[in-house]
């Protein structure tokens, strides 16, 4: 799948579809740390457009006018991310749900005014142009497949933290803090941790993505690019990662490439939540899993809920050892 | 041998006392059943005792150690483990996905290596899954390791939640009504489960509304009421104590 990705700057059509495939990239870079976050440990972030928009900054003022090598840059943007991640989680995600999410979107409409205020840094309305890699990754071809490369680590980090036991307890914060508490997982700092790791991700997705744009201004960080994150998750479902990928890229790609559906705008948007909220709760990952549940049908298990002492007693010595 | 100690406890709601200077000490190795009318505070005591509620007077100890204040978390670091009245647990995940998490104390892994998938990542995963599964067989739920914890029945979540607890590697467990909604043969397995614990060392509280079932199982019995420690002593003992006759037992 990656193998057939990254030849995609030799079979695809023009230099467009290219870079719709970068911005995929770029917007999967943010979106797969968020959806640690959103999807995995259930804190509601609508607001990680910011992170964006402080990377992206970051980025263009450190590579731009300050001329920082753009890989350095690209890390310092990646650990501001990471730092606003921090001063953002430490007093939010203490809320509840609902609270949460509009602390996450005060932040982005904060960074919004921000960088229109800050006109000596940013630009103002005028913004910043943004430059580029160095070569071989200076050709859009070059790039696309550094950001699918980043992409790619970045999808194994996340697809790790999902399988092992650190990430499972994410899960069980999500479903029941209670639970977890009481066999001792840290709740608060598990949730910091990840949306630290989010706030890094947006970062680094942010260089990338005004590297790609090669210019920014305030009206590229719209507050809707937020919701379109948190909504290629929601469409995408909980604790997967294939669902929010295929949603990111379809949700970036179809109004793109079907021309109608451009003209919708946020209505396609809108459309397509309801649908999936209204059909398929838990989102096409689910989908995925009970179609592939189907082909493997499980065995009809007795009910008869037999202990078996001994065998317990040995689990329990065995634990005593330990 | 370390206790479990509550040490003259108090915990007031606003304007009322749930719980008055109790005190109750579970030793290892034991099951001490803890019964009394609804509303007498059992309920508060276990949540004191494994941290859910912090005691406004008196101690929570483990020995020596005091407890008293310390979270949740720290407490079952150092082996308090507890199921819930109403099983808790996590219905999109399967049954050994439900029991590892138990063992969370015993792995070190942070985000960082388990991001990188270190060789101790994996380890850790592997020792928690191979425990859990154990466990699980010795319960009866092993037939049922990748079924989705929402889809048990009754009986199998609170033998779940009792996995998840044990997989903790707990000193001392604590079991909020564990035979509510059980049959009657299921009961009678619960009770099997429980003694085994017993036999492996384990201190086991007991809270229960089920008096047959406690009296039959206990090595020692604590009756509260409105909060006041009613009587203590043997099953035998409780059972014909006239107070605890005349306000919980009937005649």
């Amino acid at each position: 799948m990656l193998g057939l990705l990254a030849t995609l700057p030799w079979w695809a059509g023009d230099q467009y579809q290219i870079h719709l495939a970068a911005l995929i990239a770029v917007y999967w870079i943010l979106v797969a740390g968020l959806n640690l976050v959103v999807g995995f440990t259930g804190q509601l972030s609508i607001g990680h457009v910011g992170l964006l928009a402080i990377g992206a900054y970051a980025f263009a003022i450190l590579a731009g006018r300050y001329e920082w090598s753009p890989w350095i840059a690209l890390l310092a943007s990646g650990s501001i991310g990471g730092v606003c991640g921090l001063l953002l989680g430490l007093p939010s995600l203490r809320l509840p749900g609902f609270y949460f999410a509009m602390a996450t979107m005060a932040f982005a409409l904060i960074v919004a005014e921000i960088t229109l205020a800050l006109g000596d840094l940013t630009g103002g309305g005028v913004g910043l142009a943004v430059p580029g890699f160095s070569a071989p990754f200076d050709s859009p071809a070059g790039f696309y497949l550094l950001l699918l490369g980043i992409a790619a680590l970045i999808t194994w980090f996340t697809w790790n933290v999902a399988r092992f036991p650190w990430g499972r307890a994410l899960v069980a914060i999500r479903d029941n803090p209670v639970a977890a508490e009481s066999v001792g997982v840290p709740v608060f700092r598990m949730k910091l941790a990840v949306f630290v790791l989010s706030g890094i991700t947006a970062g680094v997705a942010g260089a990338l993505f005004a590297s790609l744009q090669s210019y920014i201004t305030p009206d590229t960080f719209v507050f809707e690019l937020g919701l379109f994150f948190f909504v290629c998750i929601i469409i995408g479902g909980r604790s997967s990662i294939v669902g929010p990928l295929v949603g990111t890229a379809v949700l970036t790609a179809l109004p793109e490439l079907v021309a109608p559906l451009a003209k919708l705008g946020n209505l396609f948007y809108g459309v397509l939540l309801l649908a999936v909220v209204l059909l398929v709760p838990e989102g096409i990952g689910r989908l995925f899993e009970v179609l592939l549940a189907r082909l493997r049908p499980e065995r009809a298990a007795s009910h008869v809920l037999e202990p078996d002492t001994e065998r317990l007693a040995a689990a329990i010595r065995k634990g005593r050892d330990a | 041998m370390t206790a479990l100690l509550a040490e003259r406890v108090s915990k007031r709601f606003g304007g009322l006392t749930a719980l008055d200077a109790v005190s109750l000490t579970v030793e290892p190795g034991e099951v001490h059943g803890l019964i009394g009318p609804n509303g007498s505070g059992k309920t508060t005591l276990l949540n004191l005792l494994s941290g859910f509620y912090q005691v406004d007077e008196g101690s929570v100890r483990l020995d020596a150690e005091d407890l008293s204040g310390a979270a949740v978390q720290r407490r079952a670091r150092l082996g308090i483990a507890r199921t819930f009245q109403k099983p808790r647990l996590l219905g999109s995940q399967t049954v050994l996905e439900n029991a590892m998490l138990g063992g969370w104390r015993d792995r070190s892994a942070g985000l960082l290596s388990t991001a990188l998938s270190l060789p101790r990542v994996r380890r850790e995963q592997r020792m928690l899954r191979d425990r859990a599964a154990e466990l699980l067989a010795g319960l009866g739920l092993g037939h049922a390791l990748n079924r989705r914890a929402n889809l048990l029945e009754h009986a199998e979540q609170r033998f779940l939640e009792i996995a998840r607890a044990l997989a903790l590697r707990p000193r001392f467990i604590l079991l909020d009504e564990p035979a509510g909604g059980l049959t009657g043969a299921e009961i009678e397995r619960l009770g099997a489960v429980i003694r085994t614990l017993r036999d492996g060392g384990i201190g086991v509280l007991l809270v229960e509304h089920h008096t047959e079932f406690v009296f039959g199982i206990s090595d020692r019995v604590t009756t509260l009421n409105l909060g006041r420690l009613l009587r203590h002593g043997t099953p035998q003992e409780v059972r014909n104590d006239p107070e605890v006759i005349r306000v919980y037992l009937g005649a």
